[in-house]
């Protein structure tokens, strides 16, 4: 799966090796800087897979979680070891966690690899306008990789929780998704203005505010406190579910 | 029937253990009593709340009713403190198919807190060996024929030193070598003291490994108690073939036993007709045979025989018959069996 | 791993827990941030010293977030100041001639930011000043200092450098305006003096205000509301509520920092609307010089960079400038034929209504965009690609104007919540913050 997600940033970087930069303010953010600068490969790869690619392989692995033990049958095994219920959901939601980062850092990575590697790399110019040496700027990158990470926690909080509905855990998987996909719409309707600070996606694609100078933390705060309400409320919908839950697979 | 046993001996004790999944009632106020180091039997035809009740007494489905303290603790508000000491198999063996037998064994032993980390390497090696799975221990798991599965987890159930295995179907899939294989494995760990619960829907199973048995049907325990107990609650009968009917049938009466007749009942020829023949004499033709139902206080067999011979019956055939472990199972179960080895 | 006992009581605790658990941790989650109003009582005042503190405020540096929202009911309009503003950047890289083009640009920019939704960062130093509008994935910015202004667009890479023009003396050109407006107060003073009766003396500030205050009294209800917290400070609130009821506008709220008199929020609220339509104001703000290096700019390679030479010049320009503006308004005041209608003002106070030549005003304002388009065309050689592109932009426009009004008795209108304009069918464009019937009456009777 992180295999998959390392094609984004060199799927990016070989097309617009081969056919030339982008105009700027078309395609998605970032695109147009690539030419000249190849760290933005990594940017950009964000900016695609956030929405829909790295939502999906969060799903995949959170609505496993617990759902894939319990159609494998191994759940019970692990339950009599005993691994104890919040413990192993714990340990789940650590798994996730971490495949959330790998997930981040691989694209944020493989991208300025494969930028380094095909095009010309120099300072980082910034929302601002100003530029940053290429090693503030890399800098500047992990921690969006940070802010990616933080992002998908709520997500994966909603995955582990779908998880201990089922012993399918496609079902699990894809329910994760469309959440994921569900609430990018919702957010996207003005209609619905009142929802959007609620919405564990509202700030999905704010940490572009870490490229701004001086880099804005406000979003990252106020990001990590929704996620972390996200993970609280269906971290104990998952406990609740779980521990009272009747292994029957 | 079983005499009352001091709780602190049993390894398993249930008090109206329950079991509803929303109209359906699994298991119906059980109270098992297992007394440590016994090999227990628990048997019953597929569908009777043998295994709701294994997954009751680990943890694993809660109690609609009833308590139930496994090697003295309360389950499952014990867990904790009891399942280190507990080695199962549960409905068939399950592994990660990607990772191989030895992988698989180290995930679940990490999954134990209790389980030093220390000496697993050691320990799972002992288990696989113990399964005679040592060669295979590298191979991935969905490579595993059914019996190396089973045997897989038997070992995960060994991993550590446990007080009481609970064993749900272990022959399942096993091919006649391997059930040989699993039954010596089972004496051998009962003879070291390990108190063992095995399920088994397959009577000879049962017979062959078990000290106690206890019979499910339809989610209810119908009987528990040794295996000896089991076998002489069935009734003891002497069966007479003679010539002379009616002169047995007075001799047996004047010794106290209960005469069922000389045609019997269905249920009665039925059991004739599976039983093999006495001893029979050439003219066998005018003979009849006498059935009479043996009591606590009726002499001795050869007793009997004495008396008739002396009585001037003409006894040309004698035997003692007591009910099968089959035909108690069908009596108390009202189901047939699945008498597949 | 915790004991599950079963039992309806443990069983509805756990239900419960999360029940009120979920919404209040999100709850905490969303709502913090956003600074609910605690209880503030503030010492009182009345709407004079209110508006005397206001005035006194001396705050010169300051770092904040702004947020403004406005919800006047319409459709987002950024598809018709999209299409000005990307014609406005493809016609600044034409170089010193794009002048008027890269003012309609900041004119669609300004309008943009009048009237949308947006956060934005503002910092103040006294000396430097810096907007920073946050949009998602882009950012536009304006850096204010005394000798430069930059206006940068992420989205197009394009900067705008504004600087005065070569060997200015910034001292003196400060020490001219400062000397001006000296000479201006003078000036005024002396004859406002010499209008006054003999003996009297100006009013002081005070009186000055008391004055306005009374003239605002006649159309306005100028109240001080209840003491709240704007972006973690506890502020005064000055209402204004309309008299009539003949206007739009319900009321209108000001938020005055406790501290330092400073604005710190501002909201006009529709007649009958419980939200406002439209609001602006800090959601966090700190009145401390911010650090120098916000204010710095150095555009990156690669970036689109417009120069300009700022038109101020010295004192005795600005004079001839005056004059000359003087004697175009006198010769206009007498012209048959003015260069671009005037609007003619109906009524006053808040039921003010504006009418507008539509169709004068639109071929004035083609002309001047076909002197734009030749001004760009002679820097770039597509001037006629230009203006079809600004014909295509034209039909857009008026496609937009079609869905965006309904049709009225001789005419369309555009209703939002707080202004409306009407159409006539005769090429009349009537404006005010009234209800659509009094555009109407007004329409019929000035016809």
């Amino acid at each position: 799966m992180l295999g998959a997600l390392a094609l984004i940033p060199i799927l990016i970087a070989i097309a617009i090796r081969v056919s030339g930069g982008a105009s700027a303010g078309r395609g998605p953010a970032f695109l147009d800087q690539i030419t000249g600068n190849g760290l933005f490969v990594g940017m950009t790869a964000l900016v695609v897979a956030t929405p829909l690619f790295l939502p999906l392989t969060i799903g995949v692995v959170a609505g496993d979680s617990i759902a894939g033990e319990a159609s494998l049958g191994t759940l019970r095994y692990l339950l009599v070891a005993p691994a104890g219920r919040i413990r192993l959901l714990v340990v789940k939601y650590v798994v996730a966690a971490v495949f959330c980062a790998a997930a981040a850092l691989t694209v944020v990575v493989v991208g300025s690899l494969i930028g380094w590697a095909l095009f010309p790399i120099g300072p980082v110019t910034t929302l601002s306008g100003g530029q940053l040496t290429v090693g503030e700027g890399l800098l500047r990158f992990l921690a969006i990789g940070a802010y990616v990470t933080v992002s998908m926690l709520g997500l994966s909080a909603i995955g582990l929780f779908l998880s201990t509905m089922t012993t399918v855990p496609v079902g699990a998987m894809a329910a994760t998704a469309i959440i994921a996909v569900a609430a990018q719409i919702a957010g996207a309707l003005p209609q619905l203005e009142w929802l959007h600070p609620w919405l564990f996606t509202d700030r999905w694609l704010d940490f572009a505010d870490l490229l701004r100078s001086p880099p804005l933390w406000d979003s990252f705060g106020a990001n990590a406190l929704l996620q972390f309400a996200y993970i609280v409320v269906f971290g104990a919908l998952a406990a609740l579910r779980f521990t009272t839950k009747d292994v029957l697979s | 029937m079983s005499a009352a046993v001091d709780s602190a001996d049993l390894a398993i004790e249930t008090h109206g253990l329950t079991k509803r999944f929303r109209t359906q009632v699994a298991v119906d106020g059980i109270d098992l009593a297992v007394p440590r180091g016994a090999v227990y039997g628990f048997l019953g035809p597929n569908g009777s709340g043998k295994t709701t009740t294994i997954r009751m007494l680990l943890g694993l489905v809660g109690a609609t009713a009833g308590s139930a303290r496994v090697l003295g603790d309360e389950m499952p508000r014990r867990l904790d403190a009891v399942l280190p000491r507990v080695g199962a198999l549960v409905e068939g063996p399950a592994f990660s198919p990607y990772l191989s037998g030895e992988q698989n064994l180290r995930r679940f032993d990490a999954a134990d807190r209790h389980a030093p980390s220390r000496t697993r390497d050691a320990r799972v090696a002992a288990a696989l060996d113990r399964v005679g799975l040592s060669h295979a221990a590298r191979k991935k798991a969905h490579a595993y024929s059914l019996g190396m599965k089973q045997r897989l987890g038997l070992a995960n159930a060994l991993l550590m030193p446990r007080e009481l295995l609970v064993l749900d179907e272990p022959t399942n899939g096993l091919d006649p070598q391997g059930t040989r294989e699993v039954r010596a494995l089972v004496r051998s760990l009962a003879a070291d003291g390990t108190t063992v619960f095995v399920s088994s829907h397959l009577l000879a199973e049962v017979e062959q490994l078990c000290t106690h048995v206890g019979v499910m049907s339809a989610g209810r325990l119908v009987t528990q108690g040794t295996l000896e107990e089991f076998r002489s609650t069935g009734e003891e009968r002497v069966e007479v073939l003679t010539a002379d009917p009616g002169a047995a049938r007075a001799v047996l009466v004047r010794l106290g036993l209960v005469v069922d007749g000389v045609a019997g009942t269905a249920g009665l020829e039925t059991l004739l007709a599976s039983a093999p023949r006495p001893a029979q004499g050439a003219g066998a033709d005018d003979a009849a045979l006498v059935t009479a139902r043996l009591s606590g206080d009726s002499p001795a067999p050869d007793a009997i025989v004495a008396a008739l011979v002396r009585d001037g019956v003409r006894v040309r055939g004698f035997a003692v018959r007591r009910t099968s472990l089959e035909q108690r199972f069908v009596e108390l179960t009202g189901e047939g069996f699945d008498v597949v080895a | 791993m915790s004991p599950r006992t079963p039992g309806p009581t443990r069983r509805s605790v756990r239900i419960l827990i999360p029940a009120i658990g979920v919404p209040v941790a999100v709850a905490l989650a969303v709502i913090v941030p956003m600074q609910a109003n605690a209880a503030v009582d503030l010492p009182d005042k009345t709407v004079e010293q209110l508006l005397q503190f206001a005035r006194s405020s001396d705050v010169s540096a300051l770092s904040g977030t702004i947020e403004q929202r406005s919800e006047l009911g319409l459709p987002d309009l950024s598809g018709l100041t999209g299409a000005g503003g990307a014609m406005g950047g493809s016609s600044s890289g034409g170089g010193t001639g794009g002048t008027d083009a890269a003012a309609s640009a900041g004119l669609d920019e300004l309008l943009a930011l009048a009237t949308g939704s947006y956060d934005a960062r503002v910092y103040l130093d006294g000396e430097h000043a810096r907007l920073q509008v946050l949009d998602r994935m882009a950012e536009r910015n304006v850096y204010l200092s005394p000798t430069e202004a930059w206006y940068v667009d992420s989205e197009t890479q394009a900067a705008t450098h504004l600087t005065l023009p070569e060997g200015t003396d910034v001292e003196q050109l400060k020490a001219d305006a400062q000397a001006e407006a000296q000479r201006l107060a003078d000036e005024a003073k002396a004859e406002a003096e010499a209008r006054l009766p003999d003996g009297q003396s100006l009013p002081t500030p005070q009186e000055v205000l008391d004055q306005a205050l009374a003239r605002l009294d006649e159309t306005t209800a100028v109240s001080v509301g209840t003491d709240g917290r704007v972006a973690g400070r506890e502020a005064y609130e000055l209402v204004l509520e309309p008299r009539t009821s003949d206007t739009l506008v319900g009321e209108i709220r000001v938020a005055i920092d406790g501290e330092n008199g400073a604005a710190l929020a501002a909201s006009i609220t529709a007649r009958g609307a419980s939200d406002p339509a439209y609001s602006i104001g800090y959601s966090e703000v700190s009145f401390q010089a911010p650090d120098a290096s916000v204010f710095a700019f150095e555009p990156a390679d690669g970036m689109t960079v417009t120069e300009q030479v700022a038109p101020i010049s010295t004192a005795d320009e600005i004079a001839q400038w005056k004059a000359d503006a003087q004697a175009k308004a006198d010769a206009a005041e007498g012209a048959t034929v003015p260069d671009v209608p005037q609007p003619i003002v109906h009524g006053e106070g808040w039921t003010t209504v504006v009418e507008l030549d539509a169709q004068a005003a639109m071929a004035a304002l083609g002309e001047q965009a076909a002197a734009e388009g030749d001004s760009t065309g002679s820097g770039e050689g597509s001037g006629s690609g230009d203006a079809a592109a600004s014909a295509e932009q034209a039909a857009e426009a008026s496609a937009m104007l079609e869905t965006l009004t309904q049709p009225v008795d001789g005419g369309r209108v555009l209703q939002t919540s707080l202004l409306t304009v009407l159409f006539t069918d005769d090429g009349r464009v009537f404006a005010g913050s009234v209800p659509v019937a009094t555009l109407l009456d007004v329409a019929t009777a000035g016809s």
